[in-house]
């Protein structure tokens, strides 16, 4: 297993907007097979920190490695760029991103969502992304609004077929965003078991979430944020069942 | 009965005149808008300042000023041009600037800046999360342009485009002022030739209704295409 | 007496703008104004009563109305100045009548033509600002009794002029552009003096593009004091600040 590059891993990311630091040096390693998950207060810098590992957002300092690949920076007078695009597109394809407001591409149906990238970015026949496409919507239950468009469908429907588009471009790591968060609480259920089956079944994945109960059942690793900062990080068990820090027991006490 | 004096055949060809000149227009104009667009949400400077004088300029100036700038001061611009050329290499060289070529950049030229809000507007509609979905997914940025920022901006930019062609298709009267042969300019000659004004000018104005209103039905089948997937149709 | 020796001297130099050409464009500025002034006045007059009766129910008022505006709006203006300049000027019998001194002139027939253009183009605005109208707004005026005309007078029109107030800035720069082809029929208006300029100099850089300048300070002047309307007339739709 040592040879196999380590699919994520984030050094001391930095980033500030303006003139408040979001983040103010964090740290992450996904391992094959891990789901971290990142929860934290709003504010805390959980999905900025999150967005900084596709470089949907810059970060102003701190390193990136991608199936052991590391990502080149440089200075320009907008800040810290990329220094080849190229290699961050790359990179990306390796990383899909499952947002909080779904984002599925609202001109396309389902089925052309989940193939678009696969045949564009990726290369594939189109004939082998339809078969593939179709085995994935299978999974998460949509074969029946493969032809719909989001408009169409529910936001919980939405959200499965996002996560069907994730998947179809095979990746090393997924980002999940929030996933749960703008479904109305009875859509919530059938998207975290299609996330649960993925944990299972050994997908790496980082995930910013709200569900403790998700939290605590699937990840391997929890990391509770406090204004850019990691508060405490570790096992569910140890960081949601015997919290150290009075502020993290804060964060998880029930609220009525 | 559509002999018209004589005149019928030209009308005719005028016709045929109006609808090369307004579409040859309106490609140059969707072109030149699409540039103007990109150059205003573009990070550079210059560009940006260069495409908002374009745009402001254009807008506040009548057609027909711009028109006759263009073809009169074209025509001087190329004389100068030809003189020089005459003087340092005794090239005698006279350059008539074309009515016809002159009228689609001119008109072009104008409604390009129209365009241009057109497509800036229509490209600032589209969400943002449908262009970052596009990145995250590894997308080039021609990609995403291609695939996803241009299909969703045309839905936008639609009602726009078709609203701008039905001025276009209008303004093209203007250019039987510069000297073509288009139908009014046709119609206006025959009018004062037999004192009939009501036959030839009544007709062409039925031809532009006619065009407006076939382009208005090809819009609509357009728009119905773009919009596919908005709103749950 | 104002001294303008500072204005002959800085003319001094140049061959084109002299004090008498500079009057041609002055004389060309009324003449614009005037058209275009005139003609969305009485444009407007009519079309308040056009609109309504453009939103009615009764396909009698508001069919014949839509093929006015239909017309109106899908055909060049160029063509309907023609066809009202020569439909006058070649009518015939009408050298003999008393209206010929005043209808020989282009002005009558532009005026008309303007005005019976933006009187279709306002009429569809104002009808689109009238079938805007909140259906709560509407209902809360049946609710206590209004008549449709005391309803018209009371709350649809006055909120519709309203929401109609940026698209009739439009109008009224359009018209102000479109005025330019009144020099297709001989008129001396702001275009017609550069066009006359032009002739006389040769100089068609400086003929127009002096015109021009003046068009887009009027543009911009328009532009303001629309936006100054707006300002004032809309400020109450704009969510309050700081409650």
């Amino acid at each position: 297993m040592a040879d196999t590059p380590i699919p994520l891993e984030v050094r001391n990311i930095k980033k500030r907007f303006g003139d408040t630091e979001v983040l103010k040096g964090l740290s992450l390693e996904a391992r094959k097979g891990d789901v971290i998950t990142l929860i934290g207060a709003s504010g805390s810098g959980k999905s900025t920190f999150l967005r900084c590992m596709n470089l949907l957002e810059q970060p102003d300092e701190g390193d990136l490695i991608v199936h052991g690949e590391e990502i080149r920076f440089k200075q320009t007078k907008h800040g810290r760029e990329p220094a080849d695009w190229k290699q961050v597109v790359r990179m990306r394809a390796k990383l899909s991103m499952v947002f909080q407001s779904f984002n599925l591409w609202s001109h396309m149906t389902l089925l052309e969502n989940v193939i678009e990238a696969p045949i564009h970015v990726l290369g594939k026949p189109k004939k082998e992304a339809i078969e593939h496409a179709r085995a994935l919507l299978e999974r998460v239950g949509l074969t029946a609004r493969a032809d719909a468009y989001p408009a169409q469908m529910s936001g919980g429907q939405q959200q499965r077929g996002a996560i069907a588009r994730a998947l179809a471009m095979d990746p090393e790591v997924m980002l999940f965003d929030e996933p749960t968060s703008a479904l109305d609480p009875e859509l919530v259920g059938d998207v975290l078991k299609v996330m649960r089956d993925l944990a299972v079944e050994g997908r790496t994945m980082v995930v910013v979430t709200h569900e403790m109960g998700f939290a605590r059942d699937v990840s391997s690793q929890v990391i509770y944020l406090h204004q850019g900062l990691v508060e405490e990080a570790g096992p569910p068990q140890d960081v949601l069942v015997n919290p150290a820090s009075p502020r993290l027991k804060q964060f998880l006490a029930p609220k009525y | 009965m559509l002999d018209l004096h004589g005149y019928g055949p030209r009308l005719l060809e005028g016709a045929g005149v109006t609808l090369q000149l307004a579409v040859l227009s309106l490609i140059l104009a969707l072109a030149l808008g699409l540039l103007t667009a990109s150059a205003k949400m573009s990070r550079n400077w210059l560009l940006h300042k260069v495409a908002t004088l374009y745009t402001t300029v254009i807008r506040g100036v009548p057609d027909l000023v711009l028109m006759l700038l263009l073809f009169f001061g074209g025509q001087m611009a190329l004389n100068i041009v030809t003189d020089a050329i005459y003087d340092r290499t005794g090239l005698d060289w006279y350059v008539n600037l074309n009515a016809f070529a002159a009228g689609v950049v001119t008109i072009g030229f104008i409604f390009g800046a129209y365009m241009g809000e057109t497509f800036r507007g229509a490209f600032m509609a589209v969400e943002h999360g449908q262009i970052e979905a596009g990145k995250a997914y590894g997308m080039t940025p021609w990609l995403v342009f291609r695939r996803i920022r241009f299909p969703q901006m045309m839905r936008h930019a639609l009602p726009g485009i078709s609203n701008n062609w039905m001025v276009l298709l209008k303004t093209t009267a203007l250019v039987s002022v510069i000297g073509l042969s288009d139908m009014v300019r046709v119609a206006a000659e025959a009018s004062r030739a037999t004192h009939e004004p009501f036959t030839f000018l009544i007709p062409v104005a039925a031809v532009y209704l006619l065009i407006a209103s076939v382009s208005e039905w090809m819009f609509a089948r357009l728009q119905k295409r773009y919009n596919v997937g908005f709103g749950g149709h | 007496m104002i001294d303008l020796t500072w204005l002959n001297e800085l003319l001094a130099d140049n061959r084109i703008f002299t004090p008498q050409t500079l009057a041609y464009y002055w004389g060309g500025l009324v003449t614009t104004t005037q058209l275009v002034f005139l003609s969305l006045v009485i444009g407007l007059v009519l079309a308040i009563p056009l609109a309504i009766g453009r939103s009615s129910g009764r396909r009698w008022i508001s069919l014949p109305i839509y093929v006015y505006t239909y017309v109106f709006r899908g055909t060049p203006l160029l063509i309907q100045l023609y066809i009202i300049y020569y439909g006058v000027v070649f009518f015939d019998g009408i050298q003999q009548t008393f209206l010929w001194p005043i209808l020989r002139e282009a002005f009558y027939p532009a005026l008309i033509a303007f005005t019976l253009n933006t009187a279709a183009y306002t009429t569809e605005i104002f009808r689109g600002a009238i079938k805007a109208t909140p259906r709560g707004e509407i209902e809360a005026a049946r609710a206590y009794g209004m008549s449709q005309s005391l309803m018209m007078r009371r709350i649809v029109l006055p909120s519709a002029f309203r929401r109609a107030l940026p698209a009739y800035g439009n109008e009224v720069i359009f018209m102000l552009h479109a005025s330019a082809i009144a020099s297709v029929v001989t008129l001396m208006d702001l275009t017609g003096a550069a066009r006359f300029v032009y002739a006389r100099f040769y100089a068609p850089f400086e003929a127009f593009l002096f015109a021009a300048a003046i068009y887009l300070c009027l543009t911009f002047a328009i532009l303001y004091f629309f936006r100054y309307l707006e300002k004032r007339l809309l400020a109450h739709l704009k969510p309050q600040s700081g409650n």
